[in-house]
């Protein structure tokens, strides 16, 4: 076991993080910078490993990969490719890298561990050619890997665009896309988003782009099938109606071997729930989130949370929180701070939350979508539990999420629920016709991800 | 099976051998087990457990466990987050009996 | 009748209870198997319950297994290949000893075998045991599965069951219980099980009863799924000297157990901590037990861990369940403190319990198993 001490640990190098980490070095404390991935930067802040950072890239991207430039230059110890498995009630984590186990202690803790795909599951979603959004965007934007040479893209949320841009770039051929949402979200985001310029010109760009390539946008869309064997060879879409209701008759179907799904973010708490943090359900940000005050501070006395796990907002909001995060860290611990900057700083981020809050109730997905599920649809892709399963444990009583997980199994693969959970909560309170407040969510223990037995050993 | 999905305007690390299933593939240093597989149009990955269903990778950012491969004999590796190395020996399941 | 507590104790009591006709309504604190039967491996080991009452009676509890899922109508992953007790030296062999001679004449069936044996029975098993004993009626089973398998069929022979529903009271006149208070009702009955589990002392609280039960930690760790390598369930002979004696329990090694689950996921165990009913895994006890079980099971060095869980496991100071009436108040019937046991004594305790509300008498006495057992004799 290898031991390290620091004064503050951050756990996620995206926005949020780096941003953090960079004040937090300024100022000279030693900062240890943890993050799963093979490279710095989180989901967002992506370029290929061969190729220079893109710090000559425009906006708030461009911002970020200097950013990524100036952590490498500063006395910040950063560790890729690490799984934090634990942490204790001292706040000692416990970290397994390339099946080495290290324990860190710290003075603070800074979770940044920003946020996951949510996705709303269909008949054939299994099939082998259905990805991620975000997954088509790491294979183009980190590897250069088209996922196919034709694609059809589906869900909701501002992923869809981002990845048809990045397709249509790169010279794939892009079928539809396909938006869940409606014509009356796109003009509310762009008129009360008018002060969040840069996000709407960015939509409106990548907008343009897929306009311009002449690819059918259809709005109020769905997938209602995914078709083939072994992999995917065919969709079927249809329009669905205000309250998510499919409408007859309005099927299409596209013959494609790849489909890029994605339908908004789920933050990821996990670790903010071993270290005891109290969380709170809202939907506005995306489902269960890290309760923090204005200083980022959790109800945990030394553990501070900021980006996507705060509430689903973007990367301007995880860039002022990774700030905000930082000074609370500083003044907590007894250092100055310039608190013209603090209030400046508050007001930016306390702009960009409400600007997510309205752009997540604005792709919520309403009930009857869930209630709408096929049967035969898989909800827990580990252990192949389906619809089915889940609407008749319900009926037997089994109606919380810890109950459904020991009738069925579901949530106790190798994901740990993460691809299941917020499904299932949602599902759940569109049965019980409450809202996913009232189900704790599925707990959480050490360690966190699947770890290999090997670690423990050495 | 010959495609290569790769974007060629992209200049890459040196270009190395790795054995799918036996079957040798091109890579390139810096590459996940997952970009390459994607590259040469590799998608079917395993069988689900219960229902022996087809499955590939779904979030490409370590979270589903979908993408679980056998790397160096070593079962059930996330091939989104292990990187290519030469002469690695990646095993799939992408048999078509069910 | 009320019985108190839905794991499976409570639930099978409730099933074989309402099978002889006998009105219930079964409540349950939280959800149904959401403590103990919910956080448990599914042994039902013979091998391992000390010669004598306790082996009796678990013997009686086996034989009930062998028709239950059909009884049950459910499928409760129930399989008989058996169990292995697994000696790392031959000073453990020897310490066993005793305890091996008494159980041969127990008639279990136990035959000893050495390194090459074994290996044969399970080609898994690492070349640094010393000896192992087999016995064929060791087997196992999926608790979670079979706690709703007793709930159902409890159900279908009229049972009412109530989650989320505590005991915050009771109504006694004289020397008698007349009703038993929830949040929600008043509900007047007869008779009154308490299967609370860990949580059985509390409701001997409700009537000044003082009910020697403890919460007794036991981590467990669950691997992903691997092919099936492992047919029988393994446990060290110190995991049983243990339970025995608690000293050897709280030092640096409490031996382990090893279980692959119907599944394919492997069961690795346990501790035995008293801490209350603090139910967090420990990074100690994580590698405690993986430095245990890998030598053992050298195949376990290749997968990975993918949860930890802890259990609380309703501790009586002597091993042995509490069941049958207390001297006072009438009407209350214990039924808990199985610690480890609670799986593989389920269904015996369960028919016990129904025989003797129903018939007024049991099969077998439950004199020694009676709460009165733990209250100091005045010397006379």
């Amino acid at each position: 076991m290898i031991r390290k001490t620091c004064d503050v640990v951050i756990v996620g190098s995206g926005f949020a993080g780096l941003s953090a980490a960079d004040i937090l070095a300024e100022r000279g404390l030693r900062v240890l910078l943890l993050d799963e991935n093979l490279h710095l930067g989180g989901q967002l802040l992506r370029s290929p490993p061969w190729s220079g950072k893109r710090s000559s890239a425009g906006g708030i991207m461009g911002y970020g990969f200097r950013l990524i430039g100036r952590i490498k230059s500063q006395p910040i110890e950063v560790l890729n490719r690490t799984n934090v498995l634990d942490i204790d009630e001292r706040g000692m984590l416990l970290v397994e890298r390339e099946e080495r186990m290290i324990s860190v202690a710290s003075k603070m803790l800074l979770l940044a561990t920003g946020a996951r795909e949510r996705f709303m599951p269909f008949k054939g979603w299994t099939l082998p050619g259905v990805i991620s959004t975000g997954a088509a965007q790491i294979l183009m934007k980190s590897y250069g890997v088209l996922p196919s040479k034709r694609m059809l893209i589906a869900g909701i949320g501002p992923l869809l665009l981002a990845v048809a841009g990045e397709f249509l770039k790169n010279g794939g051929r892009l079928l539809s896309v396909l938006d869940m949402g409606g014509a009356r979200e796109k003009f509310l985001l762009l008129t009360r988003g008018i002060q969040q310029f840069s996000k709407v010109t960015e939509g409106i760009v990548e907008s343009a782009q897929v306009f311009l390539a002449r690819v059918p946008y259809h709005l109020r869309t769905m997938v209602v099938e995914a078709r083939g064997g072994p992999g995917l060879s065919a969709v079927v879409a249809a329009k669905i109606g205000k309250d998510g209701s499919l409408l007859k008759g309005t099927e299409m179907i596209y013959r494609t071997d790849s489909l890029a799904l994605g339908h908004g973010f789920v933050p990821n708490i996990e670790l903010a729930q071993l270290a005891g943090c109290a969380i709170d359900h809202d939907g506005g940000k995306g489902g269960w989130v890290v309760r923090v005050g204005e200083d980022l501070q959790t109800s945990e006395d030394r553990v501070f949370a900021a980006g996507e796990i705060t509430g689903i907002g973007g990367a301007l909001k995880s860039m002022d929180e990774g700030r905000l995060a930082a000074f609370g860290i500083l003044n907590k611990l007894g250092r100055e701070v310039d608190p013209k900057r603090l209030i400046h700083l508050k007001r930016q981020r306390n702009r960009h939350l409400r600007f997510g809050i309205l752009f997540n109730n604005l792709h919520r997905m309403p009930d009857q979508a869930f209630l709408s599920i096929p049967g035969e649809v898989t909800i827990c892709r580990c252990e192949d539990v389906k619809m089915a399963d889940v609407t008749r444990a319900v009926k037997d009583g089994y109606d919380t999420p810890a109950a459904l997980k020991r009738a069925l199994r579901i949530g106790m693969g190798n994901c740990q629920g993460r691809i299941c959970a917020p499904l299932v909560y949602d599902i759940l309170s569109a049965l019980k016709k409450t809202t996913a407040k009232e189900f704790p969510p599925f707990s959480v223990r050490s360690p966190v991800k699947p770890v290999a037995i090997r670690s423990f050993l050495s | 099976m010959t495609q290569d999905l790769r974007i060629p305007s992209i200049s890459r690390g040196p270009k190395i051998k790795v054995f799918v299933n036996g079957q040798g593939l091109v890579a390139y240093h810096g590459e996940t087990v997952l970009a390459a597989l994607i590259a040469a149009g590799r998608r079917v990955l395993r069988k689900s457990r219960i229902d022996g269903e087809n499955r590939g990778p779904l979030c490409g950012m370590g979270v589903c466990y979908e993408c679980l491969v056998s790397v160096n004999g070593s079962p059930n590796r996330r091939a989104c987050m292990t990187d290519v190395e030469d002469h690695m020996e990646i095993g799939i399941d992408d048999s078509e009996d069910m | 009748m009320i019985v108190i507590g839905g794991g499976v104790i409570g639930a099978s009591v409730a099933y074989y209870l309402s099978k002889k006709k006998i009105g219930v309504l079964l409540l349950e604190r939280s959800d149904f198997a959401s403590g103990t039967s919910g956080a448990c491996d599914g042994m039902i080991f013979m091998q391992s319950k000390k010669p004598g009452l306790h082996l009796a009676l678990a013997l009686k509890s086996r034989r009930i297994f062998e028709d239950l899922p059909e009884k049950l109508g459910s499928d409760i992953e129930l399989r008989r290949n058996g169990g292995m007790i697994i000696f790392r030296s031959d000073l453990e062999l020897k310490a066993m000893a005793p305890f091996m001679e008494e159980q041969k004449r127990g008639n279990l069936g136990v035959s000893l075998l050495d390194l090459h044996q074994a290996r044969e029975l399970e080609p898994c098993l690492g070349p640094n045991i010393a000896a192992a004993t087999f016995c064929p009626l060791d087997a196992q089973v999926n608790p979670l599965c079979l706690t709703y398998a007793f709930l159902k069929a409890a159900k279908r022979h009229g049972a009412k069951l109530f989650a989320r529903t505590p005991v915050t009271g009771f109504h006694v006149k004289g020397n008698r219980i007349y009703a038993v208070v929830t949040p929600q009702n008043v509900v007047a009955t007869r008779s009154v099980v308490n299967a609370a589990g860990v949580f059985a002392s509390q409701v001997g609280d409700l009537l000044s009863l003082t009910i020697p039960v403890a919460p007794r930690r036991g981590q467990l760790l669950v691997t992903e799924v691997l092919p099936p390598i492992l047919t029988r369930c393994l446990l060290s002979a110190r995991y049983i000297a243990a339970k025995y004696d608690p000293a050897l329990a709280e030092g640096q090694n409490p031996g382990f157990s090893i279980e692959q689950t119907g599944n394919g996921n492997f069961l690795l165990g346990s501790t035995r901590e008293f801490v209350g009913f603090d139910k967090r895994t420990t990074r100690d006890a994580i590698r405690t037990i993986l430095m245990e079980v890998t030598p053992i099971l050298p195949r376990l060095k290749e997968a990975h861990l993918i949860r930890t869980f802890a259990g609380l496991r309703p501790y009586t100071p002597d091993g042995l369940p509490i069941l049958g009436k207390v001297s006072t108040p009438e009407g209350f019937i214990m039924a808990a403190g199985h610690e480890g046991d609670g799986i593989a004594l389920s269904p015996i305790t369960g028919q016990l319990i129904a025989e003797l509300i129903a018939d007024g008498k049991t099969s077998i006495s439950l004199e020694p198993f009676s709460l009165e057992r733990f209250i100091p004799k005045e010397p006379s």
